[in-house]
């Protein structure tokens, strides 16, 4: 079995020092981050901390400073050719409303180098999407489901999901990461996922990265993420002698006292209390509060 | 909710489920195991991680990898399996259940005659 960690080829997404100016305003202080091929990578943030701008600057569909490379090519300048390898959901994912399914799929073959139509008529076999459906007579979890299906069909190395889940029931959003999972995932594809709702992809993901106020508060392979940090609840009578090693996140529910450690040894923990391995939501939750982690 | 406990790495959970299986010979020596892409799916974890938890069972020869063709119990699989399990129970666990019975002060020799029924 050949390795699958150990990339050592080109990353799928260079970005170095990206910035992003809205009129006066800096959106995104200077990014750097590598993506590798054969990841799942989640990028998490509030509201308004600079997760689409930068979805945005990858795809092309802004400009920014600084130097970005997707496949090798800079995405602003090259965006038409870039187009045929890279696929995208946005949050506001729009399909034409007005056409069939049948049609839209027809375009598609039309519009679309590395569309295949045959794989996007498998992918809705078993769905409740008909092909003579109108797309604006579809549920939103169909719509999504159709989305999908166009998007997977496109033989594209890089999938950008920008909240592709959102306004989902739980049911359908399982659905829609098993078809990913199960349709989607090779070892040369990569795919890019930003959701709210980070603790039902948390077991999918190989990397993670936080964003906060347009910057990268941390980025790290998920296993890294388990050896580094540790959250453990604390008995009572051991929160004085815990808060000496300097948690970096403290929450006192119920009377019971859960802290998160960066970097502490595990052993020197478990005197303390249980140590578990923070959830994803728990950290955000943590790291939000303090200075970016390094 | 989650399928998993978050006291473990979700590699090894997942290695000791294809552990089970092999063990209870659900899956027997030459047949196929789930793939990698299946278990991914099942439990929505990365493909990687499958990766990592049948390559543990790969490296003491338990499970072999055919090219192309997937994951199947190796030959000498299970009988391999069993003595690696029996050693991990007696260096791990078992002496965690000594200092149990100890701590409660329960006479192993006197449970193992009542067959493990309450008196």
């Amino acid at each position: 079995m050949n390795d699958l960690a150990q990339t050592t080829a080109a990353p799928i997404v260079s970005a170095r020092g990206l910035r992003k100016h809205f009129g006066r305003t800096e959106i995104l202080h200077g990014l750097d981050f590598d993506i590798p091929a054969g990841r799942i990578y989640g990028l998490v943030g509030h509201n308004g901390a600079g997760k689409t701008t930068t979805l945005n600057a990858l795809l092309g569909l802004t400009s920014y400073e600084g130097t970005v490379r997707v496949l090798g090519e800079d995405p602003y300048q090259k965006r038409a050719s870039l187009m045929k390898n890279v696929a995208f959901i946005s949050d506001v994912a729009s399909l034409p409303r007005f056409l069939r399914v049948r049609e839209l799929f027809a375009l598609l073959t039309n519009i679309h180098p590395n569309f295949d139509q045959a794989k996007a008529r498998g992918f809705l076999e078993g769905t409740d999407v008909k092909m003579e459906a109108r797309i604006k007579n579809l549920s939103k979890g169909m719509i999504a489901q159709l989305h999908l299906a166009v998007v997977m069909a496109i033989d594209a190395k890089l999938l950008v999901l920008d909240e592709p889940t959102l306004g989902l029931d739980i049911t359908y959003r399982k659905r829609f990461y098993r078809r990913l999972l199960e349709d989607y995932m090779t070892e040369e594809r990569t795919l890019l996922i930003t959701t709210h709702q980070v603790d039902e992809i948390e077991f999918m993901l190989s990397d993670i990265m936080f964003i906060r106020d347009g910057e990268l508060i941390l980025h790290m392979q998920m296993e890294t993420v388990s050896s580094k940090f540790s959250q453990v609840l604390v008995r009572p009578d051991q929160v004085a002698a815990a808060t000496a090693l300097g948690p970096i996140y403290s929450e006192t529910r119920f009377g019971q006292t859960a802290m998160v450690f960066d970097g502490v040894d595990r052993d020197r923990l478990a005197q303390f209390g249980d140590v578990t391995t923070p959830t994803l939501s728990d950290l955000f939750v943590a790291l939000m509060q303090r200075g970016p982690a390094k | 909710m989650s399928q998993f406990n978050d006291s473990q790495p979700i590699f090894v959970q997942i290695g000791e489920r294809i552990a089970d299986m092999i063990l209870s010979k659900t899956t027997k020596e030459g047949e196929a195991l789930p793939s990698v892409r299946q278990i991914s799916a099942d439990l929505s974890v990365n493909p990687l991680t499958v990766t990592r938890a049948y390559q543990s069972l790969v490296d003491i020869g338990v499970v072999e990898s055919r090219r192309g063709m997937g994951m199947f119990v190796a030959e000498g699989g299970h009988q391999r399996l069993l003595a690696h399990e029996r050693q991990k129970f007696l260096t791990e666990e078992w002496p965690r259940v000594m200092a149990r019975l100890a701590a409660l002060d329960l006479d192993p020799t006197q449970l193992l005659k009542q067959g493990g029924k309450d008196e």
